[in-house]
């Protein structure tokens, strides 16, 4: 049985047949204790279901957490389910999903795969991707963010789009907070979606313009 | 609630054209419902909606007046209005309005990517936004237990105790679905009773995890790191009390989204666009208003829907 609706199906493969071009690499960590994680299982299942749709695009290497926490750790994954969209070459772009990406997340997903397929050439405006570019100090972007929340995708899109133009500097990650209720309530997240750089040195909420974004970023440099 | 939205194209407009027949601002139920008729109608038809498909609808966690679905997920609505303006040929684009110029026979639409496009038509559906309290506090701990978006942020208070300001459908709604999650809903409303429909009312109050703070006003949002405390105003007689909270979540009414408008349309002083009542064309000819952004009684989806017919039927008989 799939998850995803035949209509949406249907939909996705459309849309990844007009919109995708080169292959797509996603690595996969999730653990076999369901009662830690309570959506290993099912990310992995929709996720399969989206790689089924690309018409052999998408390629899902998939790990167990566990027994090779030391290729996470180099990805970035640091809970689980977590994963990375890398490109053919396995170039990493610290485009990292920790939880399942269901809901307004999502459309995240979908447009992060296109955009990485594409050579991950984000439609970011030319003077914000200069300064990005000029980053030379490692700065993680985290968005914590609900599958409920509609004005969510825009803010992990965001992160996942400054990492791409500066992966060597940038980690851009969604963190759905509700299924990590430690880690958002260490940050104090009660309001999404809300972005915490590096480890809570600066943190804001809202979806907020992509300059205005850049600024909050910098503010930690 | 597990669904899967697939969201809108946000990385290519190479599929929009130049001109379009009528160009809609604004993909909520009335710029949807507008984009099916003016696409039924014969028009090329653009919609233009820069965050979410289906407006306000998307954060309403169920709809329970809309004809024909006893109770249907906010979400599950936006997506079908918005699938259903797609299947009669209407475009839908995520790009959002940076200007707009209106000249003679032709009205032409700046995006924020700097393209230009033209109609013959522009309809406004914006909608609007909540309104916020503007009391000490509000802004200090936005974010930090104070939140306008029960759907979004309501999993942060499980087992906990949050206020939700207001007494209309939204008010008593959204806090109806907190109770679902919160250990205690305490609804502060500035009169007697409820405006929200009776049968909302009557739900409320048989919720036992409902209570009430009548003839109350916020004046003061407080906290610590986080929001704990209301100070409590009784309008009746004009005595305060501190009222220990985790969470508040306001729901006052609604500001419009007519901000890039108000040089171009005659509003009235809160900001609504004064339309004919009949039309619906605003004071600048083949320039219509729908929905939420108008200034009308009662702003609700049906209505908003009816809006956007109504603006375009009327659109088509004179400019087409």
């Amino acid at each position: 049985m799939g998850l995803l609706k035949k209509k949406d199906q249907e939909q996705i493969q459309k849309r990844f047949e007009k919109e995708m071009k080169d292959k797509v690499n996603i690595v996969l960590f999730t653990t076999e204790d369901s009662a830690r994680c309570q959506y290993c299982q099912t990310t992995k299942d929709v996720l399969e279901e989206v790689a089924g749709l690309s018409n052999g695009l998408i390629e899902i290497e998939h790990h167990l957490y566990e027994t090779n926490r030391e290729l996470a750790e180099n990805y970035g994954v640091d809970q689980v389910p977590g994963f990375v969209i890398l490109d053919k070459d396995m170039n990493n772009y610290n485009v990292i999903f920790h939880g399942a990406p269901f809901g307004h997340e999502f459309a995240t997903l979908l447009e992060d795969l296109i955009v990485i397929s594409n050579g991950a050439n984000p439609p970011v405006s030319a003077d914000v991707a200069e300064k990005l570019r000029a980053i030379d100090k490692p700065v993680k972007i985290q968005a914590f963010v609900t599958p409920t929340c509609p004005y969510c995708p825009p803010a992990v899109l965001t992160a996942h789009f400054f990492s791409m133009i500066n992966p060597k500097f940038i980690k851009g990650e969604m963190v759905e907070a509700s299924e990590f209720p430690e880690l958002s309530a260490k940050y104090g997240v009660s309001s999404v979606p809300q972005m915490v750089i590096n480890d809570g040195e600066n943190s804001f909420v809202g979806a907020i313009p992509e300059k205005d974004y850049l600024a909050e970023v910098l503010k930690v440099l | 609630m597990v669904f899967f939205d697939l969201g809108g194209n946000k990385s290519s407009d190479t599929t929009l054209d130049n001109h379009y027949d009528m160009i809609i601002i604004g993909g909520g139920p009335a710029g949807l419902t507008a984009a099916i008729y003016a696409a039924r109608g014969g028009l090329k038809t653009l919609v233009l909606e820069k965050s979410n498909e289906g407006g306000q609808i998307t954060v309403t966690q169920k709809v329970e007046n809309y004809p024909g679905f006893i109770s249907i997920e906010g979400m599950v609505l936006a997506e079908r209005l918005a699938d259903h303006a797609r299947h009669f040929g209407a475009d839908i684009s995520t790009n959002g309005v940076k200007n707009l110029s209106f000249c003679c026979d032709k009205k032409s639409v700046t995006l924020e990517n700097d393209r230009q496009i033209d109609a013959k038509v522009i309809l406004i559906a914006t909608g609007a936004k909540h309104r916020r309290l503007g009391i000490p506090g509000e802004d200090t701990f936005d974010g930090k237990g104070v939140s306008y978006c029960a759907v979004c942020d309501g999993a942060f208070f499980a087992n906990k105790h949050v206020a939700v300001i207001g007494g209309g459908n939204s008010a008593v709604e959204e806090g109806l679905y907190l109770t679902q999650l919160a250990e205690e809903v305490t609804l502060v409303h500035r009169r007697d009773q409820l405006r929200a429909d009776k049968i909302l009312q009557e739900r409320a109050q048989s919720n036992p995890k409902m209570t009430f703070k009548w003839n109350t006003v916020v004046e003061k949002i407080e906290g610590d790191q986080f929001v704990n405390n209301l100070v409590l105003k009784n309008v009746e007689d004009n005595t305060t009390e501190n009222f220990a909270v985790d969470g508040v979540f306001v729901y006052i009414g609604l500001v419009p989204n007519s901000e890039l408008f108000r040089n171009l349309v005659k509003t009235t002083r809160d900001g609504f666009i004064l339309v004919d009542q009949q039309t619906l064309e605003t004071s600048m000819p083949g320039v219509y208003a729908a929905g939420d952004v108008i200034d009308k009684e009662l702003r609700q989806i049906i209505n908003a829907a009816a809006d956007g017919a109504t603006a375009v039927s009327n659109a088509i008989k004179t400019y087409f």
